[in-house]
């Protein structure tokens, strides 16, 4: 079950943290700008179905991203792509994924973000000069780049939270090495071609979504799961 | 010379033309006929060759002539077949018959025949070729077949249909020799023993019996594939995962060459140089691979090949990439139900609930599922096609009623993956009969309800009368005057009178409270009465509440209301008059536009306004003996005061006694002012007298009892001398305060009543605290004076100091306690 929020007054709070729930299960919740302190009641469950839609929507858009640049004719039916955060070790599949530690679980969501933080706005740069694309994808590449970052606040703001309530312990190791990870890979990232680049961050975004619903349901599997 | 030149020239030129001339100018060649023909033994043709033409235009003319005759014909038809040719239809064809035939070239020089031609239309007889030969390659049993169908040839006249023999020939194509095979008379051929991986080619011809062969098809060529050979390359065909966690893949295998033939998948993953091999062939049928949870990886590309082998070598298929994340299609939802839920007074409405597919572990947030429904009426064409996103039901509630419906759900993970089949079709049906059952309740509603209706209307055409009767009553007369009639020609009058004594009983507030109810009753039953009398104006009167009324007791001891009333009514009662008059005279313009009646209803208004007020006022006073008395219990003596007055003709001072004695009254609210017991008796003696005197002015409109209780007079009977001087008046009716007056007006006064005697007589005692009260006496006797000098002047003064009067009166309260007569009117 959930832990009570100790953020919450006990009384009051309680009934009223109560009744968002409640009104939360009968309609989408409203969205709180960031940074409202009238959204200090927002749960952790809310707050992941927050990150969980707009890591789908950042996969819908790279999806649609990628029909702009289809893979080269000498790069057809060379599917091994090399994706940079293929280093990375990342469950690929659901009980790997629901056994690994929460804790890790979440920073592998960050550390997946971060590492694209930089080749997306060198991205963005690169295909700024390609004349062929048509404005429509350089404006959904800058959408993805700007809904990374986001999104990289997002699951933060979540992680700090979950830690702030006990849910996962404070032990986010290395978070401090892997930017230093994220940017000795992005260099990689700008090695590849575009289809490649696309590809990539796709499956990654389809990543990050999978390990925030895992997450999530692991967490609070009475909600919605 | 010149002439030699000119001939040279012209022989020169001359020369050809001579050369061309005589080679033109012979007659033509001989044709020649070169063949006759009967396609199918009914008709024939002959074909000739036509010889030199000579250099001119040649006409050419067949002639024929029968065995048995010596006719000879010219031919039927030169066009049918052809140039050149002569065509002899059913008509001139006749098969036991040889026919000698010559053909004949003309031109303008000569002609020339061929030589007769014997021809006997059976031995000529054959068939063109057989049409539209095509040919196909079956493989039945790991072996293959040949098969060659064609169509029979074709004819001018298509009217006939024959039988035809047909011969098939074939050889492979690098080769000289035909294998001619018989057919028969069917169209088709089956032919095996045939080499795989050779090209062939295949031809064939049919006759008629008896008759020629006819000449050989076109020919058609064909590649035998198969036989001793490497199996051809199979393909993949479709890879899905139903519940992103394990996957399988299908591929259709090519030609297998006539051996048997193995099938391997192979394949690699995004990265990895090493090839597996698949691990489960079985689980999923056929020609499939499984890969298991273990086998399965997400966001990785799996390249898979099927390779083919047999004894003759192998062959594989072309690579398949695989993400698996993107082949997840999952099972059709299941438990699909339909429920129709039928809320109280809304329209009926469909519950669709399901579950995701038993494979799927949406719960573990692993697979989120969005879904989709269809539906459409059962004859419809047209789906209709609704998102539903995750929930697992939906409601609708724009279902057209007595529809049938089909309804279907799929579902699909949410961002990837593909929709599932669609389940499996529900049908529902939407029942109209709601409608229908309210239909059914509004209907019987509305009989029923008309049905009232026309016993109503039948019962008020038959009683009509009564029930207008019942329904707008006669305006009733009231209770209290039923009651005061009752009480008053019973001559109740005088138990009435003689419980205003009050004797021996101390005054209590209960007394003064009944008197203030009393009076203040009192012009409501004004109203009351004024509607018997006169019918005109009972609406305006209607207004005063029963229950002022009903305290309509003991006032009589105090004014003898009944007269007050009487005396409103009569004032009422004579409009025309008296309102000219106050027009005239009156110069205060209020009352004087004023109807009369109206005018009396005004005041009877003001005076129960004042009397609210007074009510509020003095209620709490009420509570405490010997108090102030209320207000309107003087004013609405002022009230009566002054329409006795106005009923009098003193029209001048009428409005100013009301207007006065309003002031007065408010007045006095807040000040208690002693008045004398004369002044008290002066008043009603004065109310008294100018009722008398309204009585005799007035014409004999009254009723009876009021009539008798007015006019009556009143003689002293007795005058006891013994302890206490007592004055016993006899008066038929209740006028007694009458008597008392004149008594007192001699020397003492007789405020107290101390018995009543044989229903008529009052007995009435000194009353011994006036004397005591000099002060308050003396202004009291000075407006009984003034009253007694001038009629108006008194009635003004008297109008001044009545308040004082009957506050002081009712203070005292020694006078008369009416709770005595109070039970007679409960």
């Amino acid at each position: 079950s959930v832990p009570p929020d100790p953020s919450l007054p006990a009384g009051p709070g309680a009934a009223l943290a109560l009744l968002s729930l409640l009104v939360r299960a009968a309609a989408p919740p409203a969205m709180c700008p960031p940074g409202d302190s009238g959204c200090r009641f927002l749960s952790v469950v809310d707050l992941f179905d927050r990150v969980i839609r707009h890591s789908g929507r950042i996969h819908s858009l790279s999806t649609e991203l990628e029909k702009y640049l289809p893979p080269r004719n000498n790069e057809l039916g060379r599917p091994a792509r090399k994706c940079h955060t293929a280093t990375m070790l990342t469950p690929n599949g659901k009980e790997y994924a629901q056994k690994i530690p929460r804790e890790e679980l979440a920073y592998l969501i960050l550390k997946l973000l971060q590492a694209w933080k930089e080749p997306l706005s060198h991205f963005n740069q690169h295909i700024e000069n390609l004349q062929e694309l048509p404005g429509e994808s350089l404006s959904k590449a800058k959408q993805i780049s700007n809904m990374v970052h986001e999104l990289e606040t997002g699951v933060e703001k979540v992680t700090e939270k979950m830690q702030s309530m006990g849910i996962i312990s404070n032990s986010l190791h290395g978070m401090a090495s892997s930017e230093a990870a994220g940017l000795s890979i992005s260099n990689e990232a700008n090695m590849m071609s575009d289809s490649d680049f696309i590809h990539c961050f796709r499956r990654d975004s389809n990543k990050v979504q999978s390990y925030l619903k895992i997450l999530k349901c692991r967490i609070m599997p009475e909600n919605s799961c | 010379m010149k002439q030699n030149l000119i001939s040279s020239v012209q022989i020169i030129l001359l020369l050809p033309l001579t050369t061309v001339g005589l080679t033109s100018q012979s007659f033509p060649g001989k044709p020649k006929i070169i063949r006759c023909r009967s396609l199918e033994k009914e008709t024939f043709s002959c074909w000739w060759k036509p010889g030199s033409d000579g250099g001119l235009p040649t006409n050419y003319t067949l002639f024929y002539s029968k065995d048995s005759e010596e006719d000879i014909y010219e031919c039927p038809d030169y066009r049918t077949s052809g140039p050149n040719s002569c065509y002899f239809n059913r008509n001139h064809t006749n098969s036991w018959t040889t026919y000698n035939i010559t053909v004949t070239a003309t031109n303008e020089i000569g002609s020339n025949s061929s030589d007769p031609q014997y021809v006997d239309v059976t031995s000529i007889v054959q068939p063109g070729s057989p049409v539209n030969l095509t040919l196909e390659t079956q493989r039945s049993a790991n072996i293959m077949y040949l098969w060659a169908k064609w169509s029979p040839p074709l004819l001018a006249d298509t009217g006939s249909n024959h039988l035809y023999h047909y011969e098939l020939r074939l050889k492979p194509e690098e080769k000289e020799e035909w294998e001619t095979v018989p057919v028969g008379v069917q169209t088709q051929c089956k032919i095996n023993r045939l080499n795989a991986g050779m090209r062939y080619v295949v031809q064939v011809r049919c006759m008629l019996d008896p008759g020629e062969w006819s000449e050989w098809s076109s020919e058609r060529h064909i590649l035998i594939s198969g036989g001793q050979s490497p199996p051809e390359k199979p393909t993949i065909t479709k890879c899905r995962s139903p519940e992103k966690e394990t996957f399988t893949c299908w591929w259709k295998p090519g030609l297998d060459g006539g051996h048997p033939t193995n099938y391997t998948l192979l394949y690699s993953k995004e990265g990895e140089e090493q090839v597996y091999e698949c691990p489960d062939y079985r689980t999923a049928g056929p020609n499939s691979c499984y890969f298991d949870k273990k086998h399965t990886s997400f966001w990785t590309i799996y390249n898979i090949t099927v390779k083919a082998t047999n004894e003759m070598g192998s062959n594989s298929s072309d690579p398949h990439y695989v993400d698996v994340t993107y082949i997840v299609q999952p099972d059709p939802p299941e438990n699909v139900t339909l429920e129709l839920k039928k809320p109280i007074n809304r329209k009926p409405y469909l519950i669709l609930t399901w579950s995701p597919p038993p494979l799927a572990d949406v719960r573990s947030g692993w697979l989120t599922l969005d879904y989709e429904l269809r539906l459409k009426p059962e004859e419809g064409e047209e789906w209709e096609t609704i998102f539903v996103g995750q929930q697992t039901q939906y409601k609708m509630f724009s279902l057209n009623p007595g529809k049938k419906y089909i309804i279907q759900i799929h579902c699909k993970p949410d961002h990837h993956g593909l929709w599932s089949e669609w389940s499996s079709e529900k049908y529902i049906q939407i029942p109209n009969d709601f409608r229908v059952k309210d239909m059914i309740v509004w209907i019987i509603l509305g009989v029923l309800s008309s049905l009232i209706c026309l016993i109503m209307s039948w019962t008020m055409i038959l009683k009509g009368y009564r029930m207008i009767s019942f329904i707008l009553p006669p305006v009733p007369g009231p209770k209290i005057k039923g009651i005061d009639t009752h009480l008053l020609e019973t001559g109740k009058s005088e138990e009435l009178l003689s419980a205003l004594g009050c004797h021996g009983f101390p005054p209590t507030s209960d007394c003064e409270e009944l008197l203030i109810e009393y009076l203040e009753v009192e012009d409501s039953e004004d109203h009351q009465l004024m509607p018997s009398h006169d019918n005109g104006r009972p609406s305006k009167n209607a207004k005063i509440t029963p229950k002022e009324t009903d305290r309509d007791s003991g006032r009589g001891s105090c004014d003898s209301p009944s007269l007050l009333s009487e005396k409103c009514r009569e004032t009422c009662a004579l409009p025309s008059t008296l309102q000219t008059q106050d027009v005239r005279d009156v110069p205060e313009k209020k009352a004087g536009k004023r109807s009369w009646e109206s005018h009396c209803v005004a005041s009877e208004r003001k005076a129960l306004l004042s009397n609210n007020e007074s009510a509020r006022s003095t209620w709490p006073a009420v509570q405490f003996p010997n108090n102030q008395p209320p207000v309107f219990a003087y004013h609405s003596i002022v009230e009566a005061n002054k329409i006795t007055l106005t009923t009098t003709n003193m029209n001048v001072g009428a409005v100013l006694v009301e207007n006065e004695g309003r002031h007065q009254s408010l007045y006095s609210i807040t000040e208690t002012i002693p008045g004398g017991m004369e002044e008290m008796e002066n008043l009603h003696s004065k109310t008294e007298q100018t009722t008398a005197q309204v009585k005799q002015n007035r014409s004999n409109e009254k009723t009876p009892f009021l009539d008798a209780a007015l006019m009556d007079y009143v003689e002293v009977h007795k005058v006891r001398q013994d302890e206490e001087p007592t004055v016993l008046l006899k008066h038929k009716e209740k006028s007694g305060k009458i008597e008392k007056y004149t008594i007192s007006g001699a020397s003492k006064e007789y405020t107290k009543v101390s018995t009543v005697v044989d229903r008529n007589i009052l007995v009435l005692m000194p009353d011994s605290r006036v004397l005591h009260t000099p002060a308050s006496q003396e202004p009291a006797k000075e407006t009984s004076q003034n009253r007694q000098q001038s009629q108006v002047d008194t009635n003004m003064s008297y109008c001044l100091t009545a308040p004082r009067d009957c506050k002081r009166e009712t203070s005292g309260s020694d006078y008369m306690d009416p709770s005595s007569f109070m039970p007679s009117f409960k």
